[in-house]
């Protein structure tokens, strides 16, 4: 017998899901009752390098409203040859192809370990991936030198058949001729005019196609494809040459940029002008827009704020007011870009990297409905910028890009279940259909969803109904099933489905509520409902989220804590609830859901991230790991608490933003007399090696690269460890017994300069809430 | 708490009525001078230990007939790049240094230096603050003055009106941010130079 916790583990390496209850309750009244909703974490391309090749197409249910995939929980009559559907009972006949099919001689799809699995679909045409670089030269010479250096390396990164094209930007935009001999030609754009996308197409000379017809229409025999769009995207392996000298050549914007003046920066026009090539050339066919900015946008549709430095860029302050005067208006432009981008399957990364902020507030839509990367740094010329570029582009073992792109997600479900939306870098596609909940949550009233990019690591979070009614109880022993469906465009150009299909138990909750309770996976819930106060807070009042986190939280316990009414010491959970509070203690104090302490840009860099991480990666998000090293021993997993403190031991902090590594009082003092250079503390030279060799592993698997910090007791930068541990003492409460006496025990870690509640004092509250008769 | 009760002791002196000064702030210092405490402090009577990433957005704040929007600009070596591109935009400049920190004590000399002589800021009013006087062996007024070359700068604590003062107004007052001591004064001194 397994233990839930290896359950939940099999399912997450097997089939990338992860849901917050694994025994469903059998009626819709006992499912709200459960305050968490029913909802799973999936990962439509998590890596799965055993999975067999399947070369031919998946076979579907008849019905024309259910068209299911043929999956290992359907039943089978061999000698019949046929199959009964799962989702609606449909008996279907097997295609003359299976017709070799016996109990001893099984298709892959049927066998139980291949609950996931991929089907490649070989006569689909091939697209090569089209990449579209937009490169602000409002940047000093510095900046620009970098990231020329960078876009310059990235060539070579990429498959050379894929496609490629230059936009570069400042006062003016110009779309680049690629493949022309000898000399550079490029296209010019008024930064300040609103572009209509078929004046685009007018001036740059595409034509959008005919709808209805073939979007390529000349074609050479086994060649690339030719499209109107041809001069501005080239085949890497064409142009490579010429592109690296264009690139090398690009200079600083030349418009003089007057005293208490900003740059005169277009960004908004040329991402439209970007979105508007590629939408005309290659609709329908994946594409990324990789945008690299360096401040704000000054001018035109899309302006944050004028070129005037007397003005300075919105806070969250100034928001809050309604004081941010572009900020609607900017939004609205990037907003409506992002939403053709997402249409025609198109991506929009945007790499941000200034010390100011460069309204990535405004522009968020566009990676978060088109699954672009968002990256924010402080300069083109950090390690952290470089490293994240060249991650973009990470290989599988086969030496394919490990994107995908233009995906749709489709979810069907047993009748007794109906999904109600999903939380995740994507779309709806509005499909109405038989699985389509009555309830919304996130982007619902659809079974479809589209995903324009997709890492092995992307995660969406999707939220099902129970609709079967109380009075009609399910069978004892039944079970409900959900099929995921992602077709999408592999790297390698090829069209390929991704089919999970998954089945959990159902019990009356009203009679056995044990049994649901113990199939609730914590973690799973603290990622969901973070996202869904993240979700939240992007249109609600920040308190409004977090009052909302709080009774969620005192209504969870209220219902699946143990306790005699009014007692609060006599208050237990179950041990599969028992770190959640906690969870939920670090997501109201963390950057997600309080602004304070950062800017609008900030705010929308987290929170998009928080979006799309798969379950570990956003539980560190939520509630960051901290290890501790001292001579004791090896490493070990401390809480996140000030006692963890202290003056011999060193201290590796993962945020997923930030890893930062901090010496305590006493290992600084040595580190700084040098005793690691001598011979006889070979120990303690090992001691301060083993936190950075830790580090530098986490920092090579991340995306994007945290920022690495190296910081000891009262060093400027330990604010970052202080502002997340749990402030079990402050400066409040060790002043508090007197006198200004430090508190006696000397081995109790260090306090924090705070007046934030801590976790014990959280927990108290908790406590007496959950258990008061009048709450 | 004695420094709640300190703070709005403060408060009353200075009287709740209808904010009649409204200006804008720079905080400028290097990292852990403890601007972003200072703004905590003012703005929501709480300390919160301040993560500093990049550039801090703008607050506003108020301290009794005063309203201020400050905006509180990073101290590492590349953030203060951005320093001057905020100096068109505001009214007065709040110069924090660590008092306690003597190492660093030449770099903010740099800085303010740089500042004093910069030709947007000709006439913008200075205010410095000498932070975390609460530590032992913080450096006395004295010895900041004495060390930023401020004696005879100054233009004298307490009410001088702006048209005796030749230059800028520039003044040093001594704080504790942990302690909620000090600052008040130095705002009140300022604020009689914000139109």
């Amino acid at each position: 017998m397994t233990t839930y916790e290896e359950f939940i583990q099999q399912n997450e390496d097997r089939d990338g899901v992860r849901f917050t209850w694994n025994v469903w309750p059998s009626s819709r009244i006992e499912a709200t009752r459960l305050v968490v909703p029913l909802g799973t974490l999936y990962q439509p391309i998590k890596e799965r390098l055993d999975l067999p090749p399947i070369q031919y197409d998946p076979v579907l249910c008849t019905r024309s409203t259910c068209r299911a995939i043929l999956n290992p929980l359907c039943q089978v009559d061999y000698r019949a040859k046929l199959w009964v559907c799962n989702f609606c009972f449909q008996r279907n006949p097997f295609p003359p192809q299976y017709a070799a099919i016996s109990e001893q001689h099984q298709p892959a799809e049927l066998i139980p370990m291949f609950s996931t699995i991929e089907y490649t679909i070989t006569r689909a045409q091939c697209l090569p991936p089209i990449f579209l670089l937009v490169v602000d030269t409002c940047l000093d010479e510095e900046e620009l030198g970098a990231l020329k250096d960078s876009l310059q390396m990235s060539l070579s990164l990429l498959p050379p058949n894929a496609l490629i094209g230059l936009i570069t930007f400042g006062k003016m935009v110009q779309v680049h001729e690629l493949g022309c001999e000898g000399c550079s030609k490029s296209y010019v754009f008024r930064g300040t005019k609103d572009l209509q996308p078929k004046q685009v197409q007018d001036m740059l000379g595409i034509g959008r196609p005919v709808p209805g017809q073939n979007p390529n229409p000349q074609r050479v025999p086994g060649g690339q494809p030719l499209s109107p769009a041809n001069r501005f995207l080239q085949p890497v392996h064409k142009c490579d040459m010429s592109l690296t000298d264009l690139l090398g050549e690009l200079q600083k914007d030349p418009w003089p940029v007057g005293p208490g003046k900003r740059s005169l920066r277009s960004t908004g026009v040329a991402l439209a002008v970007a979105t508007g090539l590629l939408e005309a050339s290659y609709a329908n066919t994946g594409g990324r827009i990789m945008l690299f900015v360096g401040g704000l946008c000054s001018q035109g549709p899309g302006q944050v704020v004028t070129d005037d430095l007397r003005q300075p860029i919105r806070s969250h302050h100034d928001i809050h007011k309604d004081n941010a005067k572009y900020m609607k208006k900017a939004t609205k432009h990037y907003d409506s870009l992002a939403a053709r981008a997402a249409a025609n399957g198109h991506i929009i990364d945007i790499y941000s990297c200034a010390l100011d902020q460069t309204g990535l507030l405004e522009m968020r839509q566009c990676c978060n409905s088109t699954g672009g990367h968002m990256v924010m740094g402080d300069s083109f010329n950090s390690s952290l910028f470089k490293q994240t570029f060249q991650r973009v582009f990470a290989k599988d073992p086969k030496g394919d890009l490990k994107m995908a792109f233009n995906a749709t997600l489709e979810v069907k479900t047993s009748r007794e279940i109906k999904v109600s939306g999903a939380i995740g870098p994507c779309v709806s596609l509005n499909v109405k259909g038989p699985s389509v909940g009555e309830q919304e949550v996130g982007l619902g009233g659809t079974c479809q969803w589209k995903f324009c990019s997709l890492n092995p690591s992307t995660t969406t979070a999707l939220f099902f109904e129970v609709v079967n009614q109380h009075a009609a109880p399910i069978p004892q022993g039944g079970r409900g099933c959900i099929q995921f469906i992602t077709q999408y465009q592999h790297s390698s150009g090829q069209r390929r489905i991704r089919v999970t299909t998954i089945a959990r138990n159902w019990a009356d909750a009203s009679t056995s509520l044990h049994h649901v309770s113990a199939g609730f996976d914590q973690e799973a819930a603290a990622v969901l409902m973070s996202r869904l106060a993240v979700f939240r807070a992007e249109t609600d009042d920040g308190p409004d989220v977090l009052r909302w986190v709080d009774r969620m939280l005192i209504r969870l316990c209220q219902k699946f804590g143990e306790y005699a009414k009014d007692d609060p010491n006599s208050f237990r959970l179950a041990e599969n609830f028992s770190l959640y509070p906690q969870f939920m203690y670090h997501l109201r104090r963390s950057q997600f859901l309080q602004v304070f302490n950062n800017s609008p840009d900030e705010t929308s860099f987290y929170r998009h991230m928080l979006m799309r991480e798969d379950l570990t990666n956003s539980l560190i998000m939520v509630q960051p790991i901290l290890y501790s090293y001292g001579f004791g021993g090896p490493p070990e997993p401390v809480l996140l608490d000030t006692s963890s403190i202290q003056p011999d031991r060193i201290l590796l902090m993962d945020t997923f933003f930030q890893i930062l590594i901090f010496h305590g009082e006493t290992i600084a003092q040595w580190r700084q007399l040098k005793y690691q250079d001598q011979p006889e503390y070979e120990n303690f030279r090992q001691l301060l090696a083993a936190p950075v060799d830790d580090a530098a592993e986490i920092l090579a698997g991340r995306f994007p690269a945290p920022r690495y910090i190296d910081t000891e007791q009262g060093g400027s930068q330990a604010r970052f460890l202080l502002s997340k541990v749990n402030p079990s003492q402050t400066h409040n409460n060790m002043y508090a017994y007197g006198a200004g006496m430090p508190m006696p025990n000397g081995e109790s870690g260090a306090p924090v300069l705070t007046d934030d509640v801590s976790l014990q004092v959280f927990m108290e509250h908790l406590k007496k809430l959950a258990v008061s008769s009048t709450a | 708490m004695f420094i709640l009760d300190w703070l709005t002791g403060v408060l009353g002196y200075l009287g709740f009525s209808v904010p009649v000064c409204r200006g804008r702030f720079a905080f400028l210092g290097l990292p852990n001078s403890g601007r972003r405490s200072l703004l905590n402090a003012v703005l929501n009577e709480c300390l919160i230990d301040p993560v500093e990433a990049t550039l801090q957005p703008s607050e506003e704040l108020s301290i009794g007939n005063m309203r201020f929007t400050t905006f509180d600009l990073g101290g590492h070596t590349q953030a203060r790049r951005v320093w001057k591109d905020y100096f068109p935009a505001v009214d007065a400049i709040v110069f924090l240094v660590d008092a306690s920190d003597r190492s660093r004590l030449p770099e903010s000399r740099a800085e303010l230096d740089a500042l004093l002589t910069d030709e947007q800021l000709s006439t913008c009013p200075v205010l410095v603050l000498g932070n975390k006087i609460d530590k032992p062996g913080a450096a006395s007024e004295d010895e900041l003055r004495n060390f930023f070359n401020l004696y005879g700068q100054t233009t004298g604590k307490g009410k001088v009106a702006r048209s005796d003062i030749p230059g800028r107004p520039l003044e040093l007052y001594m704080c504790s941010v942990l302690k909620r001591q000090g600052y008040g004064e130095g705002f009140r001194w300022l604020a009689q130079y914000i139109d």
